[in-house]
């Protein structure tokens, strides 16, 4: 499908432009045609988004003004994929693919001269089947789910389809777009925008960015070269080699190593990232005996931009045309993955009229706090990388001769805090007042709004599978019965059966360890898993002995745990995950 | 945070202070205060008080900036 296309050490594939239905027929037509979604963007999380779309059996339009993956000349971008997101592509089909590709790893040391002063090993914590992280280049990623869209067979890709023109009404959005083929304007009952940092649809409507810059100068330097170096992220507060300024080292695909050094701010960012400069730069790292070669080299300093509202009418802004962040963390690529995994699910309940226009108002009031977690987060870490002041410089001495010593002051290094789930604990969906028996925390450690981890579990036919097995054909949410089966369950699976099909209900605790599951008495809608290593338990925090009902969202983050729960509990749980009225 | 007694030996805590300086340079001394300060800091441990104990210090010399967010 696609003509190699020759950038800096890749070849990417080439998408054709086929003129759309628009510009097809013999005459331009002058209505303009509407569409439930249309996505603006085709990177990481417009791609992300239509893919989920695609698994919903909801066709998106996606436009974009490229006819590749990644950005032409700028093969570095996110690197880091943290559990999370390898979750949602495991749900999306695509996560084994990854896997194969990119680089897993889970250990990250931080070294102030020779010296190892604070390490971890993310695989300690981990229920999942997916590891804390895989390093990928992004594009891979980009190029993998165009794949997985083209093999679902249920998306209008547009490549060549330049947005040019944004107007908004009451009840739809009015694009104008740019084509080889000529200019035409199509309509959508709802836009996601996901377009990236400089975003037409965010100027056009002229809403603050809040943008905020920093002094640092960073220089990148993708290299690709074969050395007995360990799998790990090693990152240094103060590197012999660079003037004992900070310098990260991590392996992504095909032998190459992202090497982002620090630089005085005061640097001429045009010398730095001449390619003898920085060439020479890595020899003062690797040594003399490596040989190299620089795939891509590229300055760039940190900043930050946030909205005040990341729905906007009928828009909704995904990514970093909602926010942007310094790099520490891969805060970045990750987070915009969320957010297109916290909006899919909510506005194809809205589109199948399963829920309230309302809960899409849920979208901001849960991903804009996690993205000022992010940004603040990251801002932490620049602060510990460049300290703006003697004082601060005196503070991190201190941190990091301390922590030759002591464990405590190991965590005070911060070279970045990588990307975990964001809990919407404080979101209206996991609000726990208001019910009879509510006690949201008994038998169960993992808080509201909190994600649980992709187990490993026995699934109802009695092969092994995944949590997210149970939401691949789109379930509203999965009901989990833990512990012993209660007097009410029986109620409440008649219910789910009778007046909530895509509420699916699963048991654990009566099934044998790898029997054959059936749901006991054949129950339709409801079945029985196994939990064969006890990750499910760990991924919930289950005590292992409370009755306790567990609802998930399709996100897999947890929107409520009711012990011993009446049928009227659980409806009222059931509803308020889906943002209706109680 | 407390703002009543809680040493156990107040006159010998400030002596070793101020010992602990003796014979520094500017420089140092202000570098032994930063490590003690995250060796006490880490003693204490409860955020809350220690947000509680930097505002209290900060007080004479105005508010601190907002942090981010």
């Amino acid at each position: 499908m696609s003509t190699p296309l020759q950038t800096a050490g890749y070849e990417l594939p080439v998408y054709p432009f086929v003129a759309p239905p628009e510009l097809a027929g013999e005459r331009i037509e002058k209505a303009a045609r509407r569409y439930p979604v249309v996505i603006i963007g085709a990177g990481l999380c417009g791609l992300a988004a239509a893919c989920d779309f695609a698994s919903r059996g909801i066709r998106a339009v996606v436009l974009d003004d490229d006819d590749t993956i990644g950005v032409r000349g700028a093969s570095s971008r996110g690197i880091v994929y943290a559990q999370k997101t390898l979750e949602i592509m495991d749900r999306l089909g695509l996560y084994d693919k990854l896997r194969a590709k990119g680089v897993t790893w889970s250990v990250g040391k931080t070294l102030a001269g020779n010296d190892v002063v604070y390490e971890f090993d993310a695989s300690a914590q981990s229920a999942s089947r997916q590891p804390p992280f895989i390093n990928l280049q992004q594009f891979y990623l980009e190029w993998f789910l165009v794949d997985r869209i083209t093999e679902i067979g249920n998306t209008d890709l547009r490549w060549k389809n330049k947005v040019i023109g944004f107007e908004q009404f009451d009840d739809y959005a009015r694009i104008e777009v740019e084509t080889p083929a000529g200019n035409y304007a199509l309509e959508a009952a709802w836009v996601m925008d996901c377009s990236g940092v400089n975003s037409l649809v965010r100027d056009t409507l002229k809403l603050d960015t809040h943008p905020a810059r920093g002094i640092d100068r960073w220089c990148i330097s993708d290299v690709r070269f074969k050395a007995p170096l360990p799998i790990e992220r090693w990152t240094w507060v103060e590197a012999p080699f660079n003037d004992n300024r900070a310098v990260w080292q991590h392996l992504m695909a095909d032998d190459v190593w992202r090497l982002d050094f620090q630089m005085d701010p005061g640097c001429d960012t045009e010398y730095v990232s001449r390619l003898d400069v920085a060439a020479e730069r890595v020899r003062r790292q690797v040594g003399d005996d490596v040989e190299f070669e620089l795939v891509w080299v590229g300055p760039y300093s940190y900043r930050s931009q946030l909205l005040d509202e990341f729905r906007v009418g009928r828009t909704f802004f995904l990514g970093d045309s909602a926010h942007v962040m310094s790099p520490f963390g891969a805060r970045g690529g990750n987070s915009a993955i969320q957010d297109a995994d916290n909006l899919c699910w909510k506005l194809a309940l809205v589109l199948a009229g399963e829920a309230p226009a309302s809960l899409l108002d849920t979208y901001h009031a849960e991903r804009r706090p996690a993205a000022q977690f992010n940004i603040m987060t990251t801002r932490r870490t620049s602060r510990f990388l460049s300290p703006e002041s003697p004082q601060e410089k005196i503070f991190r001495d201190a941190a990091i001769s301390l922590a030759r010593e002591y464990p405590f002051a190991r965590h005070l290094v911060n070279t970045g805090r990588l990307s975990t789930a964001f809990a919407y604990t404080d979101s209206p969906l996991c609000d726990g007042s208001g019910g009879e028996s509510h006690d949201e925390t008994a038998g169960i450690a993992l808080a509201r709004g909190a994600v649980a981890q992709n187990a490993p579990i026995t699934l109802p036919d009695g092969k092994p599978g995944v949590l997210a097995d149970l939401f691949r054909d789109a379930p509203a949410c999965v009901g989990l019965w833990l512990g012993p089966q209660q007097t009410s369950a029986a109620d409440a699976i008649r219910y789910a059966n009778q007046s909530a099909p895509r509420l699916r209900m699963v048991e654990l605790g009566t099934v044998a360890r790898g029997s054959k599951g059936q749901g006991p008495g054949g129950r339709r809608g409801h079945s029985a898993i196994a939990d064969p290593e006890g990750r499910l338990a760990k991924a919930l925090g289950w005590d292992g002995r409370t009755s306790v009902f567990v609802l998930l969202r399709p996100d897999m983050h947890l929107a409520a745990a009711l012990p011993d729960p009446t049928i009227a509990a659980i409806r009222r749980a059931y509803a308020r995950a889906r943002g209706q009225s109680l | 945070m407390k703002t009543n007694l809680n040493f156990s030996d107040h006159d010998a805590f400030y002596e070793q202070l101020l010992a602990a300086h003796e014979g520094l340079a500017e420089a140092d001394s202000a570098r032994l205060n930063a490590r003690l300060i995250l060796l006490l800091a880490n003693q204490v441990g409860d955020q809350q008080v220690l947000a509680d104990c930097i505002a209290a210090a900060r007080s004479p010399f105005g508010d601190a900036p907002a942090g981010p967010g």
